[in-house]
Parts: structure tokens; sequence; C-alpha cells
């Protein structure tokens, strides 16, 4: 009956794996800039309300421009992947869906403002903020909703009822540890990155470096003790079969999410102790983890009904060798601007 | 068809990615121009040590940035997220085909958007040599994503050799490629000028502001050199239907059309204004309006791009309503429903036909078209009953080639059509009708062995039709034709040409015809002739003599009788008395009735709406003869609807040549039944003469049932001897495609042939002097075995003096003096009175069938004839004459 409703996925052009490789590093990337906007917005927020400085805020809206521009890859390789799943839920959510493209707009202009309007117009500054920062709250909420609904074909029989895209599946049982999961994670990351700022740039009184520096670290050992337990929770909320899988139904998967555990506790436990670079050594490792495991989840949920092995296979690689050249070049330039930022100006 | 639709039954999704779509266009071409605008003047800047000009370079990137990274970027992916939900078989196709172009466009982007971060944050902190690289570097990026994006959007048009190979080159490197990024590289230049005129307008030195307001009227204007010229190439390239459909055929353009050539002035007015001295408050007004004018002129250009691609989403490949075109062959075997994954009805059946019809209108229409919202379909659809309906659909992309054809059975066909009828448009299922006819009795005129003569009178066609709304346009004026032939009996019979006056005139209550129609009101203005009341084209009046003709016969041509009787009734076949009279003497020689078939039932309202003029099945109604000339006007671009108000009711043949009438038309025009013919058989496909009976008053239940004659009785149709509609098409289109006329081929494009393998196979043929003959079917004139279905089709005769109704045999005798006018070819059934078209038969032999059937050439010959003598196999025993209905059913 499913079967009957998943549309035919098209070809790919060449190996599934290109893709899925392609699609962890480059999510990879983006989650860790969207969680230092969302995560960061929100500690700014919480900062600004409290009158504490936040110069770290400055760099939201550049880390936007970058977190944007890193969520086009991997958005363009899940829909090479799971794209007849993709666009499915997307219409069955379209409503909201397309709601994200002017609620971001506002954000990133929102953001602007937060920045600009700082010393002369302050309220101004931290309501912008403030929106923005709920508006991104909004926009993670669709990205996990719909990520999730392409998961669920049957869940798509609400097409029946409804046909107008306005809907938001918010009887998924894993919806709210999902996202919940994803947003405490995105404070954890966010304080991090809180950390490193002050890590790196000299920032006077010496002790308010130091402090925030710590802070910074504080804010990820709290949030990761938090991430433990909904993360249990988003663990078992998933359909039997498959949190089973990760208990002993399969041996990777067991392994790996056993290791994550640890991960997390040594993580836990380095933060607590104020050390920045194992901590953010294991962080990074941490995300690399989860989002195997989340990989693995989706491949879990789609066994059967549309497997990326599955997906006929063109053979068509000369497009693949432009990518993969002008990704060198394109990667060698960018490393020859940023050296020119760092070149002395002569007079 | 394999993804679920998102309904937006009044805004359309087209709406929403048109909006989406065109705002980024306009400010990401701006993101190129811009570009190298930015480091074109940040060097001049530099190069004339001009800091004030340095400081404009460093403002106009910050607002260059906050525009074309924000609203810009997401704009981009807004069109992203907006084709996937409005289109996603097609954005999943391209996603696929051009996932490693569309990463490479990737790589562009983020060059640029750090590029572009770079020139803003660092603008006075690098070296100037320094961050004019990373000026032209951002400019080059940009300009790269565009080079990819380009490639893609033009697949989408032209894809070229891609749709034999599927080479990702091929199709990425396609035909409208170089043009399109040559022309959108000059668009970009263009609204770089717009936007620096933005900029301008804030700055305070009025010095500076003058010459940036010079330097950005450049900007502005000179890439509009490169724009029309490659504009011509981008034309010139587009597929021979394409651009047919933009620049002839779809009249959805016209209006974006429109928008493109006024805002393309304006935007040449509004610059001009700036070389110009003016206060700075007009200045920031007329910079908006500009801005505004651009973004309007981007709405026109891109929307007409997008219409050159109709029906197509991925020319050749993908429809807009998303079906492949190549499985519209399974999807038609198949069924719509059945192939659809997302629909909740698999199949139509009686009781949920317009649930079905409501599946199919939402899957297959509402891709482009909404309800009441843009490409309104409520309008486009309320001028046409349900059978017009079905053949509207069915002419989809097959005349309106701009449409993509329907996908689906015929029985899904027909619940769209009531959907959209009776739940869209609220009218009621349409009932099949069935006229009451008064029967009349014939008194047989007397005939016996002393009278010296036989006379036999026909109607030249068998069937006269009448277009009866003559206020709004004609092209069948009153006029029937008879024909009689006096032949003196005896062992050597003789046909009679001279010293005899042969005299018709019509039963009593057709005598007065201008009372019931305004024929003479308007014949004037329409055909051009100073008519009494009451005459005919050729003079003739309702009673008179006839005119002696060269085949030593008599005719009255274009006799103005109408079906309509003083006493308000209707019978379309009137009689007429013939008698002739000795010259000199005076004296009666022979009489006889004789049938005038003269119809005013015309079925334009089947399908054009609008019912009868007269009494129920009659005359054209206005309202009827006002749909017609509206889609005349829409799809010709004529003015026929305004010439009518203006008084001017319109002849037809004006235009469209027929030797029916004898008008000459204009040269370059089809003649006018190749026209009628050619265009409606793209909406009346795959029938039988049913089709015939939809216009033609042939249909069975109607008021005249024309097709009478003995082949009808034998189950024969209009088609066994004129073909198939399409077929019947073809061959007049293939006369006047001999005369290159501009039109025949498109209207032969989509036709297929029914009876023959293609259109080579066709033989051209001439509307009214070319028709197959009785030996198109009856070789040698035999009697043809039923074991085939006959079909005159391509047996056409060389010309008028070939046809049946025209040729004599050997003595002089008209075919038709004995086997009756076509159509009611002895022995007829008449629906007004069994034998009202046989009553000469019945009077000279009686038997009702040919004259001197079954042994009676004794009715001329005074005796029996052991010969053959008029035409081979004359003589052989016959089946009984009236058997019952022994019909076969032909296909």
């Amino acid at each position: 009956m499913l079967a009957q409703v998943i549309p035919a996925a098209d070809a790919i052009p060449v190996n599934w794996w290109w893709f899925q490789i392609l699609l962890l590093l480059t999510f990879l990337l983006h989650l860790i800039l969207m969680n230092f906007i969302l995560g960061g917005s929100l500690i700014t927020l919480w900062d600004t309300f409290k009158k504490k400085p936040a110069p770290e805020g400055n760099s939201i809206p550049t880390l936007i421009a970058l977190t944007i521009n890193l969520g086009v890859p991997p958005l363009l390789f899940v829909q090479v992947l799971f794209g007849n799943f993709f666009y499915t839920s997307s219409v069955l959510l379209a409503g909201p869906w397309i709601m994200v493209i002017p609620v971001l707009i506002i954000t990133y202009y929102g953001a602007y403002i937060y920045v600009f309007k700082k010393t002369k117009s302050p309220v101004f500054s931290r309501v912008s903020l403030l929106i923005a920062s709920i508006f991104m709250l909004f926009i993670a909420f669709m990205l996990v909703n719909n990520n999730t609904l392409l998961l669920t074909p049957e869940r798509w029989g609400i097409y029946a009822e409804n046909k107008s895209g306005w809907f938001l599946n918010l009887s998924e049982p894993t919806l709210w540890p999902r996202y919940l999961h994803f947003i405490i994670g995105a404070v954890a990351i966010a304080g991090l990155g809180k950390a490193g700022f002050y890590h790196f740039k000299k920032v006077t009184p010496p002790d308010l470096q130091k402090q925030e520096k710590q802070r910074g670290l504080k804010i990820f050992a709290f949030a990761t003790m938090i991430q433990v337990v909904i993360g249990i929770w988003f663990w078992l909320s998933l359909p039997e079969p498959i949190w089973k899988h990760f208990m002993g139904g399969n041996t990777f998967a067991t392994f790996w999410m056993m290791l994550g555990i640890l991960i997390t506790l040594a993580g836990i436990f380095t933060a607590t102790r104020g050390l920045f670079v194992a901590t953010i050594s294991i962080a990074l490792f941490l995300m690399i983890n989860m989002i195997i495991i989340r990989e693995i989840v989706r491949h879990q949920y789609l066994k059967g009904a549309g497997a990326p092995s599955a997906l006929a296979v063109t053979g068509e690689t000369g497009s693949l060798i432009m990518f993969l050249a002008v990704f060198l070049i394109g990667i060698a330039m960018i490393y020859y601007m940023i050296k020119l930022i760092f070149k002395p100006k002569h007079t | 068809m394999n993804y679920p639709i998102w309904e937006l039954p009044s805004l359309g999704g087209g709406t929403l990615i048109a909006i989406i779509a065109v705002t980024h266009a306009f400010v990401a071409h701006f993101a190129v121009g811009g570009g190298l605008f930015l480091v074109l003047t940040e060097i001049k800047a530099r190069r004339n040590n001009n800091p004030q000009l340095l400081g404009y370079v460093r403002s106009h990137t910050k607002f260059f940035l906050l525009l074309t990274m924000v609203f810009g970027g997401i704009t981009g992916v807004g069109i992203w997220f907006i084709i996937s939900l409005v289109q996603p078989a097609a954005t999943s196709f391209l996603i696929h085909q051009f996932v490693f172009a569309w990463a490479t466009e990737w790589v562009f982007f983020i060059a640029e958007i750090i590029a572009l971060l770079i020139y803003h944050y660092r603008f006075d902190k690098m070296n100037p040599k320094d961050h004019i690289a990373i000026g032209w570097l951002y400019f080059i990026f940009a300009w790269l994503s565009l080079f990819v994006i380009n490639g893609i959007l033009g697949f989408m048009l032209t894809p070229g050799q891609w749709l034999e190979t599927r080479d990702f080159w091929q199709g990425f490197f396609n035909p409208s490629f170089w043009p399109a990024l040559v022309f959108r590289t000059g668009i970009a230049l263009s609204i770089a000028g717009m936007f620096g005129l933005i900029t301008a307008t804030f700055l305070k030195e009025k010095a500076l502001r003058q010459y940036l307001y010079t330097l950005n009227t450049r900007w502005l204007f000179f890439p509009f050199i490169l724009i029309a010229i490659t504009a011509l190439w981008y034309l010139a390239i587009l597929p021979s239907d394409a651009e047919a459909n933009l620049l002839r055929f779809n009249p959805a353009v016209k209006p974006y059309f429109t928008i493109w050539v006024i805002t393309t002035a304006l935007i040449f007015l509004t610059g001009i204004t700036f070389l110009v001295k003016l206060p700075l408050t007009f200045q920031r007004f007329t910079v908006f309006i500009l801005v505004l004018t651009g973004l309007g002129w981007m709405a026109g250009f891109e929307y007409t791009r997008e219409i050159a691609r109709k029906p197509y989403v991925i020319y050749g490949y993908m429809y807009s309503n998303s079906i492949k075109h190549s499985d519209m062959d399974s999807v038609n075997r198949t069924g719509f429903l059945k192939s659809a994954k997302w629909s909740d009805i698999k199949e139509v059946t009686a009781d949920n036909m317009l649930d079905a019809g409501n599946e199919l209108m939402r899957m297959q229409c509402l891709s482009c078209h909404t309800l009441g919202g843009n490409n309104d379909i409520v309008s486009r659809t309320s001028h046409l009953t349900e059978r017009g309906m079905e053949a509207k659909i069915t002419g989809l992309g097959s005349f309106s080639e701009y449409m993509p054809p329907f996908a689906g059975t015929g029985e899904e066909k027909e619940a769209l059509a009531a959907y959209i009828m009776r739940e869209i448009h609220g009218k009621e299922a349409p009932e099949s009708y069935q006229a009451k006819v008064k029967e009349e009795t014939v008194t047989v005129p007397p005939f016996n062995d002393n009278n010296k003569y036989v006379l036999l009178a026909w109607n030249d066609l068998g069937m006269h039709c009448i277009s009866d709304n003559s206020d709004y346009w004609s092209f069948l004026p009153p006029a029937n034709t008879l024909w009689a032939q006096l032949i003196r009996r005896g062992p050597k019979p003789q046909v009679i040409s001279q010293g005899v006056e042969i005299h018709y005139e019509v039963e009593e209550g057709y005598r007065h015809p201008e009372k019931h129609v305004d024929f003479w009101k308007n014949a004037q203005k329409t055909y051009g002739a100073d008519l009494e009341t009451g005459i005919g084209l050729a003079g003739k009046g309702l009673a008179g003599s006839m005119d002696p003709h060269t085949h030593q016969a008599y005719i009255a041509k274009l006799i103005p009788v109408i079906p309509y009787r003083d006493d308000g009734t209707y019978n379309p076949y009137p009689l007429f008395e013939i008698t002739a009279r000795d010259e000199n003497t005076g004296e009666t020689l022979a009489a006889t009735k004789v049938v005038a078939p003269t119809s005013t039932e015309m079925g334009c309202r089947n399908c054009h709406q609008g019912g009868w003029r007269v009494n129920d099945y009659s005359g054209i109604a206005d309202m009827t003869a006002e749909n017609i000339l509206n889609v005349h006007d829409r799809i010709e671009g004529t003015q026929l609807m305004y010439e009518v108000e203006s008084g001017n009711p319109v002849l037809c043949q004006r235009c469209h040549a027929d030797p029916a009438i004898g008008a000459a038309g204009k040269k370059e025009v089809l003649n006018f039944s190749t026209a009628i013919h050619g265009f409606h058989a793209h909406y009346l496909k795959e029938m039988n003469g049913d089709a015939c009976n939809l216009c033609h008053p042939s249909m069975p239940s109607g008021n005249t049932q024309c097709l009478r004659g003995r082949h009808a009785s034998l189950g024969l149709k209009c088609t066994h001897c004129h073909g198939k509609l399409e077929d019947h098409g073809l061959a007049l289109i293939k006369n006047e495609a001999r005369f290159g006329k501009p039109r025949a081929a498109k209207l032969s494009k989509n036709l297929q042939p029914r009876s023959v393998e293609t259109f080579a196979d066709v033989v051209p043929r001439q509307p009214w002097l070319q028709e197959p003959d009785c030996i198109s079917c009856h070789t040698n004139f035999d009697i043809r075995s039923r074991k085939t279905a006959p079909t005159g089709f391509n047996n056409w005769v060389d010309g008028s003096n070939s046809l049946y109704r025209n040729r004599t045999d050997t003595h002089g005798v008209m075919c038709a003096a004995c086997h009756g006018a076509p159509h009611a070819e002895y022995y007829a059934i008449n629906k007004y009175g069994e034998d009202r078209d046989n009553i000469q038969p019945l009077q000279y032999m009686p038997i009702a069938g040919t004259i001197g059937t079954k042994g009676n050439c004794k009715v001329c010959h005074t005796k029996e004839m052991e010969v053959n003598g008029h035409h081979r196999n004359m003589l052989k025993p016959y089946p009984r004459i009236k058997e019952p209905a022994e019909t076969t059913v032909f296909e």
C-alpha cells in the first residue's frame, strides 16, 4: 500500500556513497555554524537582557551568511539520496515550510539590526535579536519536522484530509525529543564557541576573558548533561526495532552509540575541568558520532522503502570531476583570500 | 502524477514561483553586475586619488552586501523551496541530473560570500591592490555562479541534443546557453546602474552626486545594445514551436510582452532625467520609479521566457503538469487516475464521476491554472457546454500547442468536463434532446401510361443548411438549387431541352421567408447584394421559371426557401410543385413534386453554448454567435465582434475563399471548408459520424436527419464517403498546403490520419468540387459486398464536372434524375413522412426506389429493356425493395 504512494526516485550520476559522504561532511560544517548562530543567539540574548557585554554577538550576521551557505550542500545531497521522500514531506508541510524563507530573511536582517543598532537604539537592537532567535527556533523546528516526516511514509495519509499544506505533524512521537535534543545541543556547542571566541580574541580586562571562556565551557557542560537525558528520551521514542538496533540489534550501531555516550561523559568531565582544547576536540568527535547515528536511524527508517543503495546509477562521472576540480580551485582561492586578510597593510 | 499536489486553488503555485523568482532574479543580476561596478569604480577612485568617490564605493558596498547577500541570497534558496513544492517532479529531475553543476555553483557561492565579506569588512584595512583583487574575485565568482545557473535554466527551455543522448555536457551547454548568458550579463550591468542611482541619490555632495548620476546612467543604458542584439540571437535559437507559440498563438504572453516593452521605454525615460539637474526629492522619487520599472522589466522578460517554454517544464521531456512526454501513451491507455500515485480515486464510475473530475482537475490543470486567480480556468471555460468542454480538452496540445495534451482515458476526459461544467460552473447535466417531429402525408401526383412525358426533379445537394443568425455572421444563405429533366416517353425516349417552360413553386406557408429570417435585412452588408425581399442571390424567388442548362436540363439556382412556416411550425423539407408546360400553347405536359431540403439545425450550440434561436432546435442563438466570434477574435487577433457591434455583420467568406458561394477570400487565408474542418478536427478526434452530427443537421435525434438515403438505411455514415473528420480535414489542408498557406502546416501537424498510414498518403481535395463518386465504392457499378466497411475517402473525382450531382450518362440523362439527390438517394426515409423524398418513384412506378428499378424501364421506354443502356449492371435480380432493416453496423 505504502509503496504505491512513495514517488519513484530519479537516477543518480555516480555511486551513492559519494553523496552520502558529502552529505555527512557538509552537514557537519552546517551544524557547527548553525549551533553557533542558534545557540549563540540564545546565549547572547540572555547576556544582553542581563545587561552583560556580548562582543561575540557581532559575528552573528557573518556566521548566518556562512550557515545558510553551508546549508545548501546538505539540502542538495539529501534531495539526491532521499528526494522522493523529502519533496513529499515538504508538500505535506508546504505552508509552514515555505514560511521559512521570509522568516529567514527577517532573521538575517534582524541580526544585522542587532549589531548596527547596539549603541544607538539598544532596545530596538535587543528586540531584533529576540525576534531573530525566535525565528531561528521556528526554522529549526521546520527542518526537524520535515526531516522527520520524510522518514514516516505511513503518516502521509494526512494528505487525504489536508491538501493545503497547513500541517505540523505534531503527533509524531519523536518530534519533540528530537527538536529539543538539537536545540539544547546548539546551546552546548555555542557555549564552546563562546569559549573559543575568548580563547583566541584578546579582550580587556584579562579577567573578563578568562571568566567568559570558563562560562562558555560551563554552558557546554551543563547543556550536555541535559542532553544525556533528552538524548535517551529521543532514543527511546524511536520505533522499537530502530532503538533496539542501537541496543544490541546491530554490532556497529551499538558500539558507535556506546562510544558516543562515553565521549559525552568525557566531554562533560573536561568541560567542568575548564580544559578548552580537550573539550573542543571531544565535541567535534561527538558531533561526528551523532551525525552518523542520525544517518543510521534514517537508513533504518527507510530500509526497504527507499534505500539509497537501490538508486539507479547513470555513470555520468564528467560532472563529478568538474566539481572536484572546481572545488579544489575554490578552496585554493578562499585560502588565498583569507591569507590576504592577515596580510599587514602598508601605509 | 508521482507527487502529492499542494492545493492553492486561488493563488496558484505558479504565481508564488513568479513572485519569488522575479524578485530574486532582479537582485541576483545586481549581485553580478554590481560587483563589476564596485571594483571598477574603486579602481577609478584610487587611480584619480578621489577619496570622495572611494567613500561612495565603501557605502555602496554596505548597501550591496545588505541587499544581495541577505535578500538576494535567501530568495535564491526561496526559488529552490518553492519549485520543490509546486513542481517536485521536475525539481527532482533537475537536481539529480545537475547535482554536480549545482555543487559547482555552490563553490562559487561560498567564494563569492567570503570575497564580499572581506571586501566590505576589510575595506580600509587592506592594501589597495589586494582589496581590488578581492573585488575582482568577487565579480568573477558571481559571474561564474550566473554561468552555472544559466546552463540549467537554459536546459529547461532548449535541452537540445540531450533529448537523444542524455549527455550532461550537451544538456548544460545547450542551444540557448550562450545567447542567454550574454543577454543576462547585459541585464546585470544595466541593473547595476539602476541600483547605483539609488545610492547616488543619498549622497550629500552635489558634484559627486551628479558625477555618479552620469556614471550610473551609462551603466544603465549602454548594456541595452548588448541586450538588444542578444535578444534577437536568443529568439533565433528557440525551437520553432516555442517561437510560434510565443509570437503568435499563446494569448497569455500578450500582457507580459506589453509590460516588457513599456518598462523598457520607461527605463530610458526615467534614466534620462538623471542627466539633467533636477531637485533631489524629485530624483529620489524617480529612482524609486526606475527600480520598480526595472523589477517590472525583469518580470516581463522572465515571464515571457517561461511562456515560451510551455507546454513543458523541461522542453520535450516533461510537461508543466509533471507528466513525462514519454509516459503519455501508457497513461492514456492505463488511465491517469490509475497511474497517479496520490489520487484518491483510481477509476471513474457512474457514482464518483464528479469527484474523479475533481482529482483530474487538481492533478493536471491546477499546476498552471487557478480558480478565479491568475490564469483563471473559470473565465476560460464559461462559454462552453459540457460537450464543448470535452472537445476543448481533446484539442489541448493539438491546436493550442502551448497546452499539454490531456492525459487519460475517454471516461476520464468526460469526468473532467463534467466536473468543470457542473461543479465549477454550476450547470445542469446535459440532457439529450429528441426533436418532436410531426409527420405529414404527401399526395403523390398522378401518372398513367397515357402520360407522354416523365418529369424528373431533384435538389442538387440533397441538403442545404442555412447559418441562421445573419445579424452576427453568415456563411450559408438561404439558397436551394433545383434541377429538372423532362423526358418524352417512347421506344427511344428523348430528353427535352427546348420548347418547354419548367415552372416551380413552393407549397403554401413558405412563400414569405422574409417574415422569419433577417437575411434580407443584412444581405447588402454580408453578401454585398441588393436583394428584393424573397428573392435569392441568383435572382430566383419562391416561385418562377427554371432556366435551361447545358446538360439538357433545367435549373433554378439559390431559391431562398427556409424551413420556417408561416404557421410557426418547422419542416426542413418543403415541397415544390414542378410543372412542365409547352412554351407556345401553355399546355401542361407533366407535373411532379420534389423536396427542397433546407435546414437551420446548425449544431454550433452543442459546444459553443447558447441554445437555439428558434423553437428548441433550429437557428443559431445570439449567444452562440457571439461566443464563436469571440473565440475567433481571441485566436486570430481579429476584431469581428467589434465589427458586429458597430452594425456590420460578418461574412466568413470575406476572408475564407469558398467555391460554394463563389467567394475569392483572401489569398493567404485558408478556404472556408479547410479552416472550419481542419480547426475543429483537433477538437473532435477519434469519432465517426457522430462528429459530423455535432454540427451538420444529421443528428438522428435532431429535427432534420439529413442523411436519409439508401446508403444511410444500410448503416453507412457520413464518414464512409467523406472520411472521418481528421482525414476529411487533412485532405483539405493538404490541398491548401500546395499553395503554401502558412496555417496549413500548423493545422495538419497534430492530426493523425485514420484510414491511411501517414499524411503523405492523403490525397488532396478541393472543397465542394471534389467528392467521392459512386465508382469509388461500386467499382464497375457492382453492388458492393457488405463484408468490409466501404470508404470513399481518398477516391475523389477530378473536378466539379465529374461529380455525381453534375454528371450525365451517355444519353444525356443526369445520374441524379434517376437515383435521386445526394444524401437522399432512392429510396430515402424521411423523418417528416417516410416517402417524402420518394415522390417521383412512387408517382411513376409506383415503387420507392431508383427510377426504372425492378424492370421498370418502361417508365421512359414504354417497354421492358434487355440491355444495360445507361450503365453497367442495371438489369439484375434485385433484392426486395424495402427489406427489413438489415443494417450492417460499419465502423
